[in-house]
């Protein structure tokens, strides 16, 4: 049970939400945005989530959009996890997203959910990061559409009140080589120890990571170094992981030096997969 | 006619379509909430508590926490005040309450309560617990009130000591040409029941005490509370309806002494207490942990000599059923085999983690993943199959147990069919380590269990049979549906017995412990023999009642009648016969005369010859049979990443006769799945502060659908005597191999000695690259 009050808002378009937060701000109401809503009720009974008011997105047309046409993809932001796993229409984002939680959880955590929410892993990021998606974002300015690298730090970092409505993936990423994986400390539920996408792109491995440190991240000097074919793939890897961020996750699904191990193995699990005569999904 | 037959669960509609209504689920509109404050700390003196925001806050009636004058609680021991005094011994621990008119209120309220602590030194395992160093966890074990039958040792942090001393072990060693010794070491765990525990309490102006909750022990929370606040046992009245999984969990007594507190503080209205998931897992009591050293001797062809056997039990900060739990341990301490020498200390120990209570097998899946990874060990020293050194030393009629119980062919299963029919299913000459590519392995290991109950030896079980006018019958027993089917089970018995169909028997589900005779507690694999028992009883009273009713009508002797088929028949001329509705209410001649009335039956059961341990040697009788089997898991490895799938689990077991075949198959998966999360993943992580880490299932995680492996199960037919159809325990026994079974198979496919919980990837990594093992083998 969720100890404090609340006032429950419905938004039928990005421009009414983005007022209604910043009138809501002004209240002192600290708002926050509601799609899926697993995080505010789980993490809001622990009141590791607070808030004086909800505003629904759910009901914004923009929001729920899934279409490929004119060869982008585009994503609402409220979309349930399952729906985006059933289409199909990223393979590699299908197959990450379908690790996430459990099929009952998915089927109300969203995309923009996962992207902006409290739980650090994010783990939808991961295949957007490293297919140069881009984000349409509505502030109180109007409406932007930029590339999510450009704007992610840990998170999508968004200016207060900002409403991320949208992702688009242009369509030649979505049929690319790609391998997705997560470890998890134990068997296929819980949260990683390790995910990790890859895809190649004009013959170049794209890799990103959640579960090794606290954030979600995607690191050119760890591609730079994957990609030296120079050397053979155990130094690659070697010489990638010097370039983690630190410090390493330290928590109940595993220690440093355990998904080090893991990450290792994981990495040449890509490479084989990605550079191998024929590529594997997995 | 129905035994045997899978009937439907009588509530299983109900549970189905979503109606089945458990402790929660019953409201009224004086009722009010409360909500506990418990400790972020494992050890810690209370150096204050400020209530008085929390008292001024909306809704709230009252604040509660803990006081001198509450007595000290605990079924064995004495040594638990309801509500934290003076210190909190575990993280998690209920330092106040605060009541108000709704759950949300006394939530937001609980936020005021503030606590000011000054931490203590932790005892943060058994082995801490044992040095000499060690802080106390209870600075006055020696004044507590206590049974007769266990003993705390003053100035210590041990609160009960279990002895076996059998035989020689001087001439056990003498004889032993081959000796191996080995540690092991696991945390507590969760039960992680699907409904949290939940109380409720009322105080009545007449001072009639009423109380529901989700428990296995309406009748013990009756004894209990009277006990604890010197009440009229017959003033508390105890109701109990469905519950939704226990495990052993919902033994104790803990939230409805609250509740009851609670009550008193509000004028007597009735309160609410209900765990919400975190307080479940860690506030409200826990599975067990255990330390443990096997030392084995055998002759070099594998005939079993001596056994040594350290158990230490890690039963947190109060011993509630950890003494119990100890004392089971020493029963069973060996595994199902016979040896003539054997020494064994099982000591129940107090550290600064929550509390530990019964979990299904009680003990067993605990020491059987020492003793039989043990067995093992063993046979790899002697260059055996482990399917050969286990039947080579199976018990058997003729031979004792441990506390030297002699067993003949009725008290104990045939445990060389059972390990004969696995090594068959699990195709065991085709090998137990086959290399699949370069980096996996098929890989299978086995372990043998054995349980017997250590149940109070004047435990009992009453049944009550009454007619309804269209001549179906009401069942009413204090056995409390906890989800394992058994409540139908006794209504096939009934059925058997009256010769009628199961579907004619109401079963009353819920329990009241003023209208329905005590069934001791729903515990220890004992629901269907004690309660069966005590059905057959009342259906023999009952069929007695019915031909003496008959024979006035049929004009015959009773002994000349038989009732079945919904009528009381004439032996020997089957065309005439009465309708037992015609006479369930008695019978009426023609010119209105009447005699009779309702008929009714009820009938009893308690153990017969029942003996408490002997305390310097251990030897009596602690159960009435032994349920044995044999057990095995079939993996894949992956020798890279030290993953595994389980692809296969196997349970064998000697059931005595199955009396629902899909009943007792579910109940045997049911608890194989449970043995393989304990085994396989779950465990509380503590710091080094004894603060767990994971209270949550998002990262405390039971099995989930999809997770499992193919179950294969078989059943052996050994009746015991005693029990209605010869049936044995089987509610706990699918568990209590299989984290032995598990450990032993990895420990083949990683080729090292596996030896402790859980056996998460990363501690096959962490042994294999660190070696970190001090085992002298």
């Amino acid at each position: 049970m969720i100890p404090y009050d609340f006032a429950y808002f419905k938004a039928s378009t990005a421009e009414e939400a983005v007022e209604l937060y910043q009138s809501l701000r002004e209240q002192g109401k600290q708002p926050v945005y509601y799609a899926g809503g697993t995080e505010i009720i789980t993490l809001g009974r622990m009141k590791e989530v607070y808030t004086e008011a909800v505003i629904d997105i759910k009901g914004i047309t923009e929001c729920q959009t899934l279409q490929l046409e004119q060869n982008q993809l585009v994503m609402g932001a409220a979309l349930p996890l399952t729906k985006l796993q059933e289409a199909n229409l990223f393979p590699l984002l299908s197959q990450t997203i379908s690790e996430i939680a459990d099929h009952t959880a998915r089927n109300k955590i969203t995309l923009g959910g996962n992207l902006c929410g409290n739980i650090y892993y994010r783990e939808a990021v991961l295949p957007l990061l490293i297919a140069d998606t881009d984000v349409v974002i509505a502030g109180k300015s109007g409406r932007r559409r930029i590339p999510l690298n450009s704007i992610f730090d840990e998170r999508p970092c968004l200016e207060d009140g900002e409403l991320l409505t949208q992702l688009i993936t242009q369509s030649d990423y979505l049929g690319l080589p790609y391998y997705s994986v997560k470890k998890r400390r134990q068997w296929d539920v819980g949260y990683p120890l390790i995910t990790v996408t890859a895809l190649k792109k004009e013959g170049k491995i794209r890799v990103s990571f959640s579960g090794v440190c606290l954030f979600p991240f995607r690191s050119e000097r760890i591609e730079e170094c994957l990609n030296d074919t120079r050397l053979n793939p155990d130094d690659r890897i070697e010489r990638a992981i010097q370039h983690l961020p630190k410090p390493i996750s330290n928590d109940v699904e595993g220690s440093p030096e355990y998904r080090l191990f893991v990450l290792k193995n994981t990495l040449l699990d890509v490479l084989q997969a990605l550079e191998g005569e024929t590529y594997a999904h997995n | 006619m129905t035994i045997g037959d899978s009937i439907f669960r009588k509530e299983a509609l109900e549970k189905v379509t979503g109606t089945a209504k458990y402790t929660d689920d019953y409201h009224s509109p004086a009722m009010l909430h409360a909500k506990l404050i418990v400790s972020p700390h494992a050890h810690a003196k209370i150096k204050s508590i400020d209530i008085l925001e929390a008292q001024k806050a909306p809704g709230v009636r009252a604040v509660v926490t803990g006081q001198a004058e509450f007595p000290l609680t605990g079924e064995e021991i004495h040594d638990r005040p309801p509500i934290a005094f003076g210190k909190v011994r575990y993280h998690g621990e209920p330092v106040a309450a605060v009541i108000a008119d709704t759950l949300q209120l006394a939530k937001k309220a609980a936020e005021l309560v503030k606590v000011t602590y000054e931490s203590l030194p932790v005892v943060n395992s058994p082995s801490e617990a044992l040095s000499t160093s060690a802080p106390l966890v209870h600075e006055n074990l020696g004044q507590y009130e206590k049974i007769q039958h266990v003993f705390p040792e003053p100035n210590t942090n041990i609160a009960d000591r279990i002895k076996i001393r059998k035989g020689n072990m001087e001439i056990g060693w003498q004889e032993s040409e081959v000796t191996v010794e080995t540690n092991f070491s696991f945390g507590p765990s969760d039960h992680a029941a699907m409904e949290t525990r939940c109380a409720t309490a009322e105080i009545r102006p007449d001072g009639h005490i009423l109380i529901s909750s989700s428990s296995q022990s309406p009748y013990m929370i009756k004894k209990l509370m009277s006990e604890y606040f010197d009440l009229e046992a017959g003033k508390i009245i105890v109701t109990t309806p469905l519950v939704g999984g226990a495990y052993g969990g919902k033994v104790p007594t803990q939230l409805e002494i609250i509740a009851y507190l609670a009550s008193k503080a509000v004028g007597g209205r009735p309160v609410k207490v209900f765990n919400e998931r975190e307080e479940d897992m860690i506030t409200s009591p826990v599975h067990i942990g255990l330390e443990a050293t096997v030392k084995l001797g055998s002759t070099r062809d594998g005939k079993l000599k001596a056994a040594k056997l350290f158990y230490t039990f890690d039963s947190g900060a109060y011993s509630d059923k950890g003494a119990t739990i100890s004392r089971a341990a020493a029963v069973s301490c060996t595994g199902p085999y016979f040896i003539e020498n054997i020494w064994c200390d099982s000591l129940c120990v107090y550290t600064n983690h929550p509390y530990a209570t019964a979990y299904r097998g009680f003990s067993h899946s605990e020491v059987l993943f020492a003793f039989e990874r043990t067995m093992d060990v063993l046979a790899e020293k002697l260059g055996m199959d482990p399917f050969e050194l286990r039947e080579k030393n199976a018990i058997l009629p003729g031979h004792t147990t441990p506390t030297e119980v002699d067993l003949n062919s009725s008290n104990v299963g045939n445990l060389p069919e059972c390990l004969r029919k696995l090594k068959e299913l699990m195709k065991w000459d085709e090998g137990r380590f086959i290399k699949i590519n370069d980096r996996k392995v098929r890989a299978k290991g086995i372990s043998c269990i054995w349980k017997t109950s250590t149940i109070d030896t004047n435990a009992s079980s009453g049944v009550i049979l009454t007619y309804n006018p269209d001549g179906s019958l009401n069942l009413l027993s204090g056995l409390v549906e906890i989800g394992t089917g058994t409540k139908t089970v006794l209504a096939q018995i009934l059925a058997e017995k009256m010769k009628m169909d199961v579907s004619q028997i109401h079963v009353r589900m819920e329990v009241d412990t003023q209208t329905m005779p005590e069934h001791w507690k729903t515990v220890a694999s004992r629901g269907t023999y004690m309660a069966g028992r005590a059905v057959q009883q009342a259906a023999d009273d009952l069929i007695r009642q019915l031909k003496d009713m008959a024979s006035r009508v049929l004009v015959c002797s009773p002994d000349e009648l038989e009732v079945g088929y919904g009528k009381v028949i004439v032996k020997d001329d089957p065309t005439k016969s009465c309708m037992i509705a015609d006479i369930a209410y008695g019978h009426k001649y023609p010119n209105g005369n009447a005699i009779g009335g309702q008929i009714m039956a009820n009938g009893k059961f308690m153990f017969k010859h029942m003996t408490h341990l002997d305390r310097e040697t251990g030897s009596g009788k602690p159960g009435p049979e032994w349920t044995v089997g044999a057990q095995g898991i079939e993996i894949e490895f992956d020798t890279r990443d030290f993953t595994y799938r389980i692809l296969k689990a196997y349970s064998v077991i000697d059931v005595g006769k199955v009396l629902n075949y899909k009943g007792a198959l579910g109940q045997v998966m049911g608890a194989m799945s449970m043995g393989i999360g304990f085994a396989g993943r779950e465990a509380f992580i503590f710091d080094r502060k004894g603060k767990v880490l994971n209270p949550q299932l998002r990262t405390y995680v039971p099995p989930h659908y999809g997770e499992h492996p193919e179950y294969i199960v078989e059943f052996v037919e050994t009746p015991h005597i005693d029990a209605p159809h010869g049936a044995r325990g089987i509610g706990e026994h699918g568990l209590i191999g299989m984290p032995a079974a598990l450990a032993n198979v990895l420990s083949n496919a990683a080729g090292i000695n596996l030896n402790q919980l859980p056996l998460v990837p990363e501690l096959i990594w962490k042994i294999k690259t660190q070696g970190v093992q001090n085992d002298s083998v």
